[in-house]
């Protein structure tokens, strides 16, 4: 078997096992104390800011005093528009590439490759579509909604492809036994085939949240930089990077209520990550026991 | 059937459809239009003074003021185009802009910065533009420590770029960069972090920065030293405005709320942000023609 062959015991190739096991080892423990440096860097510069007021309070002297209330809720509005679209968007055409579509087919082929490209268009390119399509043509003007859907156009690509990878995951005895107990395909996709790619759906999510929150330049100019608390999806709204972007950058002694809110981030992307990991652990071992 | 899952799909287009529809329905009036809210779009340097300006504005009059970055040049153009009531640019007007009126609240300096080790106290205007070009690329030619010479400078398109190079007559095609940066924290940081690095930033962010402890050295300019007490006194040579612009003559309340940003009532908003107040500079007999119409 390769196994063997691969994993055999000559000194030689003892050798080798060894030096490919430290390189492997290796590579994991840096890209770890990569994420564990800038995390306790984080923690050293911004732990000290974090409060209750902090996270309520509006934001004062250019961000420098208060807190970051108002970027908050905006974020949260605008990540809840982006999913909200981009949701019953990215899973229908997930169905379609994986249920409908063969791999040699002419549509499926394109779809696939306008999602390949979309994924690599440097997300500046999507804002400043977002604002000239949700903004200037359809006159939404920089608003959570443009920036909601601007990010939604971003996220889909990551989503679709997730979430065709888990339905693809799905064996076709599935499909199969359900056709047998007579089963119409939509039930059978929506009792047999969607509980069993929940998996590939979180990762899907989580990787289009973790993109979404993350993203500055394709919001600076389509939900804004206006840093009160949002009325309604209408108002434009600041997010939490463009916040971290504009102390870092731009504002004299913002550092440290940056350095705050991007902690804040990366707490709520772990936070949300670790959520979306026990959903899914709960709703396979759910699906396993029906 | 296939149906099934075909009406699942084009459910979610319908979705969407219908959000955009909605939505584009019941769009707020057009900002321009609107005489209870005004927007504001331009240069990054401007906007977070002109959102600070905005936010005690808005407590006195009930206007709401919603202030948006991407440059100056977009600031320029937006209030061109009517996409914002007021422009914001941190430079003059120049030829061929005739059409904009600006309005000047508060001025800002530039200065080259270089390493706090670095033993070079002052550059000559000549040095400045030899080491900007490339002739000199050892920092013993200029009386300091022998080293490689790292120069940084601005990105195309920067305010701060066409200043620098106007004031010392070079043609960006000239400079010899090792590192292009942004903005001024950017620039500020790259410097700190490099022994031979020479830079020019704002005057008021390298003060904030070396006043924290960043170990950058401000170097006069034409034996003026870079404070923003010289910027205020109109000593200083190499400053810059900070403008406000509209198309043609400012309609309310755009007026309003430009005339309250040149009041003494935000001098203190100014002068946090580390920048010079428009009107006591002008006063104090700066060489430049009085506002609106600065060009």
């Amino acid at each position: 078997m390769v196994d063997h062959e691969m994993w055999g015991s000559t000194p030689a190739r003892g050798r080798t096992d060894r030096l490919v096991a430290a390189v492997v080892w290796l590579a994991a423990t840096v890209v770890t104390a990569v994420f564990l440096w800038i995390l306790a860097d984080l923690l050293r510069h911004g732990a000290g800011q974090i409060s209750w007021t902090f996270l309520t309070a509006a934001p004062a002297s250019a961000g420098r005093a208060g807190g970051i209330g108002p970027i908050l809720v905006s974020t949260a509005w605008i990540l809840a528009v982006c999913l909200a679209v981009a949701l019953p968007l990215g899973l229908g055409t997930a169905v379609l590439l994986a249920e409908l579509t063969s791999a040699e087919d002419a549509f499926g082929r394109l779809v696939r490759r306008s999602l390949d490209v979309l994924a690599g268009v440097p997300s500046i390119v999507f804002g400043l579509f977002g604002n000239a399509l949700f903004c200037v043509y359809l006159g939404l003007g920089f608003s959570i909604l443009s920036g909601g859907l601007t990010l939604a156009c971003m996220v889909l690509p990551i989503l679709i492809r997730s979430a065709e990878e888990g339905l693809r995951a799905v064996p076709d005895e599935y499909r199969l036994g359900g056709a047998a107990l007579g089963l119409s395909r939509g039930k059978i996709l929506l009792h047999l085939l969607l509980p069993a790619a929940v998996p590939g759906l979180i990762v899907g999510v989580v990787l289009g949240f973790g993109r979404a929150i993350a993203e500055t330049a394709a919001l600076i100019f389509t939900s804004g930089y206006v840093d009160r608390m949002p009325g309604s999806v209408h108002d434009s709204g600041r997010a939490l990077s463009i916040h971290i972007y504009d102390l870092g950058v731009n504002i004299p002694g913002g550092e440290t209520n940056a350095y705050a809110t991007a902690l804040v981030l990366v707490a709520i992307l772990l936070l949300t990550n670790t959520a979306a990991s026990l959903l899914g652990d709960r709703l396979r071992g759910r699906h396993a026991e029906s | 059937m296939t149906r099934t899952i075909l009406s699942l799909a084009s459910l979610s287009l319908a979705t969407l459809a219908a959000l955009l529809l909605v939505t584009a329905g019941c769009r707020p009036a057009s900002s321009s239009q609107s005489a209870s809210r005004l927007v504001l779009t331009g240069s990054s340097t401007v906007a977070p003074l002109a959102a600070e300006i905005g936010k005690r504005f808005e407590a006195s009059s009930g206007i709401r003021v919603d202030v948006q970055t991407g440059g100056s040049s977009r600031g320029l153009a937006d209030a061109r185009q009517g996409l914002a009531d007021i422009g914001m640019a941190s430079r003059a007007l120049e030829a061929g802009e005739e059409d904009l009126a600006s309005f000047t609240i508060a001025r800002d300096g530039i200065c080259v910065i270089v390493h706090r080790d670095n033993p070079v106290a002052r550059l000559s205007d000549a040095q400045v533009v030899e080491i900007f070009t490339g002739r000199i690329a050892d920092w013993g030619a200029v009386g300091g420590a022998p080293g490689p010479v790292t120069v940084v400078n601005k990105a195309e398109g920067r305010s701060t770029l066409e200043l620098f190079l106007k004031h010392f007559g070079i043609d960006n095609r000239q400079v010899r960069a090792s590192v292009v940066i942004g903005d001024n924290e950017q620039g500020i940081k790259t410097v700190a972090g490099q022994a031979g690095a020479v830079g020019y930033v704002s005057i008021g962010a390298a003060e904030h920065a070396a006043a924290r402890g960043v170990p950058i050295k401000l170097l006069p300019m034409r034996s003026v030293a870079a404070t923003t007490a010289n910027v205020r006194g109109g000593r200083y040579p190499l400053a810059r405005p900070l403008n406000l612009v509209t198309l043609g003559e400012p309609k309310e309340p755009a007026r309003r709320f430009i005339d309250f940003a040149r009041s003494e009532a935000v001098h203190d908003l100014v002068e946090d942000l580390s920048l010079v107040p428009a009107l006591e500079s002008l006063a104090a007999g700066e060489a430049s023609r009085p506002s609106p119409t600065e060009s």
